[in-house]
């Protein structure tokens, strides 16, 4: 049987991932493989920490709780694409400098082909 | 402590900060409390000085701590290293203020230049003041300088900073 701690890291990284859509705490004690007594004490610890908020709602005539993260996880996703997360140029990178966002081919590049795909997507010529 | 970050995001953020070789250093300082940088050498097949270069990067970003002990036979400095997760949110938040911060530059001066362009590939776009001295002339190729429409550049850059408002919550 998984330990108390490893269960509630998982139900709460399960929950984060779910956003702002929150899961039923029924639907997650399936996913996780523990039992509805198991999961709502680990759903009460969780919310005891603060790290989540549980909301009642009605599904097939029962009552149950939804549960929310109450902060979204932290990704660098939105970042992983722009040239300046990894650029190398970073510190000598200024408005004011030779290097500078405003005239810096590596961010047009990324500008004109995110415009590109984006133009794609919605249908544009 | 629980952690709200989760392996993947580790692993993005290693990329970001060195390419293949951080992330399977970190991979290593994961799976370890703490670890000399020649047992990560040795683990990975990584050189040692580039090892140590990736250390120092992420201690930069107090992503790992380090412990200095002294080797009792030589006498040398004995480096143990330790990753710490929780450091990572705070990592992120910090590479997204500064990318925000350099888009927001590279927006309001595409917001206040009108901007000319020959169409040849490689060329760059010459703003307006630049193009009337050159009289609309690209100075690498020649042709003539026709008014380019960079809206979409505006709103790709609007569209990038205001995610990432939200995200910072700010």
């Amino acid at each position: 049987m998984p330990k108390r701690n490893d269960l509630e890291q998982k139900a709460l990284q399960y929950i984060m991932n779910t956003g702002f859509e929150g899961v039923l705490q029924s639907e997650l004690w399936r996913k996780l493989g523990a039992s509805s007594r198991e999961g709502s004490r680990i759903a009460l610890k969780l919310e005891e920490k603060n790290l989540i908020r549980r909301e009642r709602e009605l599904r097939d005539g029962r009552w149950t709780y939804r549960l929310y993260p109450k902060r979204i996880p932290s990704s660098i996703d939105s970042i992983a694409d722009v040239p300046c997360l990894k650029c190398s140029d970073n510190t000598r990178c200024d408005s004011s400098s030779a290097i500078s966002p405003q005239n810096c081919e590596k961010l047009t590049e990324w500008l004109l082909s995110t415009a590109k795909n984006e133009s794609g997507i919605l249908g544009d010529s | 402590m629980l952690s709200t970050i989760d392996d993947a995001t580790l692993m993005k953020v290693a990329e970001a900060l060195g390419e293949e070789e951080a992330v399977k250093l970190i991979e290593i300082l994961k799976n370890s409390d703490e670890i000399t940088d020649d047992e990560i050498a040795n683990k990975t097949g990584i050189r040692l000085n580039n090892v140590r270069k990736i250390l120092y990067k992420l201690y930069d970003h107090s992503l790992v701590s380090l412990r200095r002990t002294r080797d009792p036979k030589t006498g040398w400095f004995i480096f143990h290293w330790k990753l710490h997760p929780d450091q990572l949110e705070g990592f992120i938040l910090s590479q997204k203020r500064r990318v925000m911060e350099k888009l927001n530059i590279r927006l309001e001066y595409e917001k206040n230049h009108d901007f000319y362009y020959c169409y040849t590939p490689g060329c760059k776009r010459i703003p307006f003041e630049e193009a009337v001295e050159l009289v609309f002339k690209c100075p690498t190729c020649g042709k003539p300088l026709v008014h380019y429409d960079n809206a979409k550049i505006v709103q790709v850059l609007s569209k990038k900073i205001e995610q990432l408002r939200k995200e910072l919550g700010e």
